[in-house]
């Protein structure tokens, strides 16, 4: 375009970087690195809390030490030549019943998460089954001919055997609290009235059901005779299967399809690409078109900040006596340079010549002028006189 | 690089293969594409290496007023360049299109145009010219960031301007252009001349009318060839805001129109700008117009966060003339100590020189003595009192050494520094 170039600075390309070292770095991104020791810190601790191994809540599970656990009742199995084998799920139940022939299962199936074939498999494969608080359903699979009959009334007291099992006549009473009952085959411990009872063995003697969780528990194991009852029960043979169905049946059982097969092919792909649209528009808006440039900002300050500043330290000390002086001193100045009293005129002959300008006595101005306000509500209303008077004088 | 808008749409339609076909294929055969285009273009691009900003002097402008900053963009690549350009002002130039859209064919040459509305006194910079330059498909750019330094000088606006003329209407009066002639009006003789009737009977030239058979008045005229020196106090003082601009804003306003006003009165005119040290100087000693040098001056002067070296000020006068001057001193008087610095500098300078004290009044002082309303008001007032008596006491003081002391708001300062200096030269004082 432009054949001759006119006088004019010639760009060069930048010098390269400085080398940086880290600690000037951090020394100058103080609160960034201070910001992100924070953040790390508390990441850690939230990791950490969810990582730390939690105690086990689990009603009747071996490892749980609370009065609705059953460690004790393991325990003192353990300790009697009982092997307790803890499983948590169906393969490991099947598992631990296979290593052993004739083995005792306990079977606490809480949210009835079993279904009819598994209830079969365990039953064919244990050699004695004893069933906490069964359900309905858990009943009918194992088909025994054991049914439910309701619950022990709240108010009654302990129950006896009342039946010709050994293990409940060497037991003793037990307590009924928060129990089921049970009918069909042989019933122990009927509540007055009933002829279902907390625990019922059936014809063969193959299926054991408990009605009652607060016998196994931690809590009330050694009141009366729920210990024996518990012991007698459970170690019949020298392998318990000690099985707590837990929510991995629930999804082994594949019962019902996830949001993921349901949704079609495509979705799973909208997401992630999404994301990459979304990457590339920061790339776009976030690429600056060349470095910030300085500006730098010269210091100005309010002028007034300093009489400001002094009015708030008055303020603050309860200056009354210096804000009075300097009030006064302001008035008898700007009386003077109205009224010309001459120069070097005192205190006294301006008063005097505003007094005559006025028509006043004299003695009034003066106690006005001289007058000492002690407080803060008093310094307000002299201030608003002298300002009157000075409006008089100016006004005339 | 950069990617253009363009390309993250583009990145936007890749979603319709890859839901049409969902597989990790479709996906990594699109991103593919994508980056294959992406590389494509980049390399397409006009290359920036041989590319040549040149930037043309954008000069002085007042401040409010409207500067152009003129580049020129040689492409000296093999491709054409098309892009972005991208002039690095600092935000006080008020670039109002810095970013613009350039198209260079290869081997030729553009001219680019920036308007700048600076918002700030002073000297702006622009240290960088950062260029983009897009391939044929628009998708990519390559970006480069070349080191081209200009600078706009902002001038100070001068806007007591507007006081000029009347101003210099009343300098003519005292020369006797203007039809009113009085004794007084200068010390001078200037000529002998016929009386006509309205002049003052006691320039009557009794020996002269002696001579001849009329009367014959003798004219006056003011002094000329005096000098006068005008130093500007850029200490913490001058950063001092009142209104709407700083001390030292207000001090240049006075001193442009001082000066001048002095110049056309026929007086030799000089300015200083000092704190701890001489930051700027100008005069009419030096070749040129008075006028452009002082704002030249002025325009990179900023408030130093120091106390002013006042002992240091009568021997910066005396360099700057060793007669007999009038000094305007163009300074605060309730900065910090002034009986240990104004009042004795002022006094040594009355020795040799007519020395006027020029400052700025606070009218928000002026507001606070008058509140009432409660006791954080009374005490307001009562503290702003005390900020009046020290500046009425440090001025009584300056008068008792025979400093003429000029203490205005802000927008009163220049004329009223411009009628003392008229005022003393009818007297006959410089």
């Amino acid at each position: 375009m432009t054949d001759t170039l006119p006088a004019g600075v010639r760009g060069a390309a930048p010098s390269p970087a400085p080398g940086r070292t880290p600690l000037p770095w951090l020394r100058k991104h103080r609160a960034l690195t201070a910001l992100c020791a924070v953040v790390a810190v508390a990441l850690g601790l939230v990791v950490w809390g969810q990582l730390a191994p939690r105690g086990d809540a689990v009603p009747l599970s071996p490892g749980n030490a609370g009065p609705d656990g059953a460690r004790a009742v393991t325990q003192i199995l353990g300790r009697h030549g009982v092997d307790v084998h803890t499983a948590g799920t169906f393969e490991e139940a099947m598992a631990a019943l296979g290593e052993s022939s004739a083995a005792t299962l306990l079977l606490y199936d809480r949210n009835g998460i079993l279904d009819e074939p598994r209830l079969r498999d365990l039953a064919a494969a244990a050699g004695e089954v004893v069933v906490v608080t069964p359900r309905l359903e858990t009943l009918t699979a194992l088909g025994s001919g054991i049914r439910q009959a309701g619950v022990v009334p709240d108010d009654a007291p302990p129950l006896a055997p009342g039946c010709p099992l050994p293990d409940a006549l060497a037991a003793g009473e037990v307590s009924g609290s928060q129990g089921f009952v049970y009918d069909g085959g042989v019933s122990c411990y009927r509540p007055a009235g009933s002829a279902a009872g907390l625990l019922a063995v059936s014809g063969d003697g193959q299926l054991t059901v408990l009605g009652s969780t607060v016998v196994l528990g931690n809590g009330q194991l050694d009141e009366r005779g729920h210990a024996a009852l518990a012991l007698r029960t459970l170690g019949k043979s020298p392998d318990l299967v000690w099985y707590l169905p837990s929510l991995e049946d629930v999804a082994a059982s594949g019962s019902g399809q996830t949001l993921d097969e349901l949704a079609p092919e495509w979705v799973r792909f909208l997401g992630p690409w999404l994301l990459v649209v979304a990457l590339a528009a920061i790339a776009w808006r976030g690429r600056r078109l060349g470095p910030l440039v300085f500006e730098p900002l010269p210091v100005v300050v309010k002028a007034v900040e300093t009489a400001e500043g002094r009015a708030r330290m008055y303020h603050d000390a309860h200056a009354v006596d210096q804000a009075r002086d300097n009030l006064r001193a302001g008035i008898l100045v700007r009386l003077a340079a109205r009224l010309r009293p001459g120069p070097g005129a005192s205190a006294g002959t301006v008063i005097e010549a505003a007094a005559r300008l006025l028509g006043r006595p004299a003695a009034d101005i003066r106690d006005l002028l001289n007058h000492h306000p002690g407080s803060e509500s008093r310094l307000v209303a002299w201030a608003q006189e002298l300002d009157n008077l000075e409006k008089e004088v100016n006004s005339r | 690089m950069a990617i253009s808008g363009r390309f993250v749409l583009l990145v936007l339609l890749g979603l319709v293969p890859v839901l049409l076909l969902p597989g990790w294929g479709t996906v990594c055969a699109v991103l593919a594409v994508l980056a294959v285009l992406c590389g494509t273009d980049l390399l397409l691009a006009g290359a920036l290496k041989p590319v040549q900003v040149l930037r043309s002097d954008p000069g002085n402008v007042t401040l409010n007023g409207t500067a152009e900053a003129r580049l020129i963009v040689r492409n000296d690549g093999s491709r054409r360049l098309h892009g972005l350009l991208r002039d690095g002002w600092q935000p006080s130039a008020g670039a109002q299109d810095p970013v613009q859209g350039i198209d260079v064919p290869a081997h030729e040459s553009r001219r680019i145009t920036v308007r700048l509305r600076p918002v700030r006194r002073g000297d702006l910079k622009a240290p960088h010219v950062t260029l983009r330059s897009f391939g044929p498909l628009r998708l990519a750019a390559r970006q480069r960031t070349i080191d081209c330094p200009g600078a706009l000088r902002v001038l100070p606006p001068f806007h007591s301007r507007r006081h000029l003329p009347s101003k210099l209407r009343k300098l003519r009066e005292l020369d006797g252009k203007a039809a009113v002639q009085i004794r007084g009006a200068g010390t001078e003789f200037d000529s002998l001349r016929d009386y006509v009737r309205g002049d003052d009977v006691r320039s009557i030239d009794w020996r002269a009318t002696a001579r001849r058979s009329a009367v014959v008045v003798r004219t006056w005229r003011p002094e000329r060839d005096r000098r006068v020196v005008m130093v500007l106090d850029t200490s913490r003082t001058a950063a001092a805001r009142i209104d709407d601009e700083t001390r030292l804003d207000t001090g240049m306003e006075a001193a442009l129109l001082l000066g001048v006003l002095a110049e056309r009165g026929g007086d030799r005119v000089d300015f200083l700008a000092f704190d701890r040290r001489a930051r700027a100087r100008a005069g009419t000693a030096i070749q040129g117009n008075l006028l452009g040098q002082l704002v030249q001056a002025m325009a990179p002067l900023d408030p130093e966060l120091i106390e002013m070296d006042w002992p240091a000020v009568p021997a910066q006068v005396r360099a700057v003339t060793a007669h007999r001057s009038l000094v305007v001193l163009l300074t605060s008087l309730d900065g910090g100590a002034p009986e240990e610095g104004l009042l004795p500098a002022a006094a040594r300078l009355a020795q040799d020189h007519v020395v006027v004290v020029a400052a700025v009044r606070d009218p928000q002082l002026g507001a606070m003595v008058r509140e009432r309303g409660d006791a954080a008001g009374v005490f307001r007032a009562a503290a702003a009192e005390r900020a009046l008596l020290q500046r009425a006491a440090v001025s009584a003081e300056l008068r008792r050494y025979g400093v003429e002391v000029v203490d205005a708001e802000p927008h009163q300062l220049p004329p009223r520094v411009a009628d003392m200096y008229i005022r003393l030269k009818a007297a006959g004082k410089l």
